[in-house]
């Protein structure tokens, strides 16, 4: 296996406006690690995968998916990752069978491979019990399901997960995490955004958070913990979530 | 890996296509389809002439003659009336394709072969005329190859135009300037035509002067009268645009929307200057009426589509029709210079339409849910956005003589009235066949996109056949003051215009609403999906 890590990124700026949204970033995920990404709103995490998919260039900063540089050598990048992206970016008038054969042939496989593997993986994943419904008539958890399931058509190297388990029921939750893991056992590397820290606790084994574009904490999951706290204490420790309370009368 | 990308965008395209149909309502499939056979149908029958007049050996003098002309027009159509009409066509989905390992070049492929769809009319006449070229005996068999050229050379820089424009317009604050050059730019060659000095302008763009220009050039070719220079010329135009679409479409790929658009708003957001202006519906209306109207002025002046097409109406609109009516070729007494307000202020409602009348839960497609939602009836909210669109269109006959006035065009007060009576009767018109529209096919628009990006000739076809309904009292009310050769009479005939709309306009709303109850789910669901790889 390759020595470099799945995702290098040093000194990673993004500015809209006067506005530093991911403000001099430096993160080092090792291959075939589960790691979380987090923060809490607006904290950059969006931002920093969006920089990471090549969708929005940094203002400043590099960065290496896979030991490779972006964006000079994103095609190659691009071939190599698993992408479970908001929702936005799935196309709601093709049925969950259409839209996991396309994206594997965006990937570069034969169209009747890519239909034989987009078939398996909307069994796996329950959506083909109604074969003619669109992507649009999805549930939000359905929606989500149908992503990773396109997301794992082309054996990727390296997932990059926006809320993969928004909206997910526990059952499907758990077949995620069950397929997710055995990704992770066969050398693949995850990074995943999640505001669910239980989920976050229990799958991931490194963890970074970030907090108004800036890198507040990164760690394994035991250096971060310490005696019997939990992530969430360490979450709202070191993001401050203390918060003024207005009582509402009227309320 | 080949072209399967590309194949599959287009496959997914087709499936996104093929699964809309059976969704969407067979009324307006089949209302669609009528009006984009009857204007597609005009062209291939303009193609059929074209053909017919190209394939006789006789009439090869006249074809030497026009053709430069022709194909310059055929340019000008291609590459202007995208913008005057702010409808780009279609175009890939690059936010949602960009995640994908496809190699520009196939994307730039795609994305010039979607340009067909702003200029499908012109598209229609070259094939007309190709093949007329062709079985004309006196021309040689390759004689059409340089239409071919022609046709991927304005399909080239048509890409780079678009690809600029849309950058261009990312920009908040700056987009409106820079349409506002555009239009200007676009409505130049006719104003200098019309306003003197084209006879220059005319040895400049055609004939034997300037053979290096990409029509002439493609003309003289496409006669059979091969020269280097010619070759030369048409080539190098076409590899231009190439380079130009080529280039524009790379820093497209690279550029970051989001970024352009906070650039400008970061200094900080305070109260906005036009809050006395939302606020203005409260001090006359009661709730919810006045929260609905206030709600819609927000909408409209924040959507960046809006603010251009309300821009073009007291700018464009003038300058368009200004030399018609006092250029030199024009007397002062013709029907243009004596009705040059109300000309302009209908053709402001034209721009107006798609945003104020047709579609009018399209554009905040978010909250269409909401007006089923609300505890009032929908009537109470189509006559917010009716009263909102009212109050746009008042805005903008107010903007459009404030402008006469300061050009010093010569209007006189009855003039004014003549234009605000005609709006209205044409306004009332136009509400009652959208609120209709409306609700038996809405369509959803991002309203952040300044230009359109359905293909042009749909909407055209939907202008050209609903505008004459709504124009029929007007032309009435002209002719009365023709045959009978008084102010009053037309006035008359205009408030008998507006008594007759007020009743369409109170019949069209029971049907609008009634409608809208049945079909409610079906407008949800249209409103709130998002579209394929193409965006159309």
């Amino acid at each position: 296996m390759d020595a470099s890590p799945a995702i290098s990124v040093q000194n990673l700026r993004k500015v809209y406006g006067a506005k530093a949204a991911v403000d001099g970033l430096d993160l080092q995920v090792p291959r075939g690690c589960f790691f979380g990404f987090l923060g809490p709103n607006g904290a950059g995490k969006t931002t920093t995968i969006r920089m990471l998919m090549g969708l929005a260039p940094p203002t400043s900063g590099t960065i290496e998916l896979l030991g490779l540089p972006m964006p000079e050598r994103a095609l190659e990048v691009k071939q190599k990752i698993g992408l479970v992206p908001d929702e936005s970016l799935l196309f709601d008038h093709l049925t969950g069978l259409e839209f996991t054969e396309f994206v594997g042939r965006m990937y570069g496989l034969s169209r009747p491979l890519a239909r034989e593997r987009a078939r398996e993986l909307l069994a796996l994943f329950e959506l083909d019990s109604e074969p003619r419904k669109l992507i649009g008539d999805y549930s939000k958890g359905m929606r989500k399901r149908a992503a990773m399931a396109a997301a794992l058509i082309h054996r990727p190297e390296l997932f990059l997960l926006d809320e993969p388990f928004e909206g997910v029921d526990a059952v499907g939750a758990r077949l995620m995490k069950e397929i997710l893991l055995e990704q992770v056992r066969r050398g693949a590397t995850m990074f995943l955004t999640s505001h669910v820290l239980e989920v976050v606790e229990r799958l991931c084994d490194r963890v970074a958070i970030i907090h108004d574009g800036k890198l507040v904490l990164s760690g394994t999951m035991s250096e971060l913990r310490s005696g019997s706290e939990t992530l969430e204490d360490v979450f709202v420790r070191v993001v401050g979530a203390e918060r003024p309370t207005e009582s509402l009368d009227w309320l | 890996m080949g072209w399967n990308q590309a194949r599959a965008i287009i496959w997914a395209q087709w499936r996104t296509v093929r699964n809309y149909i059976p969704r969407s309502s067979l009324g307006g499939l089949v209302f669609s389809g009528l009006l984009m056979a009857l204007w597609y149908g005009a062209f291939a029958f303009l193609a059929g002439l074209a053909g017919l007049l190209l394939s006789r050996p006789d009439d090869l003098p006249f074809v030497k003659k026009v053709l430069p002309d022709a194909l310059l027009v055929c340019f000008l159509y291609w590459q202007i009336i995208p913008i005057l009409m702010a409808s780009m066509g279609s175009s890939l989905e690059m936010k949602k394709l960009l995640v994908y390992p496809v190699p520009h070049g196939q994307l730039f492929t795609l994305e010039v072969l979607l340009r067909i769809s702003t200029g499908m009319e012109m598209f229609l006449l070259l094939i007309g005329a190709g093949i007329g070229l062709l079985l004309n005996p006196l021309i040689p068999f390759w004689a059409p190859l340089p239409l071919v050229f022609f046709a991927v050379f304005n399909l080239l820089c048509s890409a780079g135009v678009r690809d600029l424009l849309v950058r261009l317009l990312a920009r908040k604050r700056v987009r409106e300037i820079v349409v506002f050059l555009f239009v200007l730019a676009a409505a130049l060659p006719q104003v200098m035509i019309l306003t003197g000095g084209h006879e220059k302008i005319r040895r400049f763009f055609s004939g034997e002067s300037s053979p290096f220009l990409p029509w002439t050039a493609a003309a003289s070719l496409a006669q059979g009268e091969f020269s280097w220079i010619s070759v030369a010329a048409l080539i190098g135009w076409t590899a231009a645009a190439y380079f130009f679409g080529r280039w524009q479409f790379e820093r497209g790929l690279i550029f970051d929307a989001g970024e352009a658009g906070a650039r400008t708003t970061s200094l900080g957001r305070r109260s906005s200057p036009l809050e006395w202006f939302y606020r203005l519906p409260n001090a006359v209306l009661p709730n919810p009426l006045s929260a609905l109207v206030e709600k819609e002025l927000r909408f409209l002046t924040r959507s960046a589509r809006f603010r251009l097409v309300f821009l073009m109406g007291f700018s464009f609109g003038l300058l368009i029709w200004a030399p018609l009516a006092f250029g030199q070729a024009s007397s002062p007494n013709s029907l243009m210079s004596q009705n040059y307000l109300s000309f302009v202020s209908v053709y402001a409602l034209l721009l107006l339409s798609d945003a104020l009348f047709w579609n009018c839960f399209g554009f905040d497609r978010s909250a269409a849910q909401v007006y089923f939602l609300v505890p009032f009836k929908l009537s109470t909210v189509l006559i917010g956005k009716n009263l909102a669109a009212l109050f746009f269109v008042f805005l903008e006959i107010s903007a459009i003589t404030l402008v006469c006035a300061l050009l010093r065009l010569p209007i006189t007060l009855i003039k004014i009235l003549e234009a605000a009576a005609v709006t209205l009767v044409v306004t009332l018109f136009l509400l009652s066949i959208g609120n209709l529209s409306s609700v038996y096919n809405p369509r959803s628009v991002n309203p952040v996109k300044s230009f359109r990006t359905s293909a042009g000739g749909r909407m055209q076809a939907v202008l050209m056949l609903t505008f004459p309904l709504a124009l029929i009292p007007v032309l009435l009310a002209f002719l009365a003051r023709y045959a009978f050769d008084t102010e009053w009479a037309f006035f008359a005939v205009l408030l008998f215009g507006a008594m007759l709309g007020g009743f369409v306009y109170s019949l069209s709303m029971d049907s609008a609403v009634k409608a809208a109850e049945q079909r409610k789910e079906q407008i949800i669901a249209t409103l709130s999906k998002g579209a394929g790889p193409i965006e159309s």
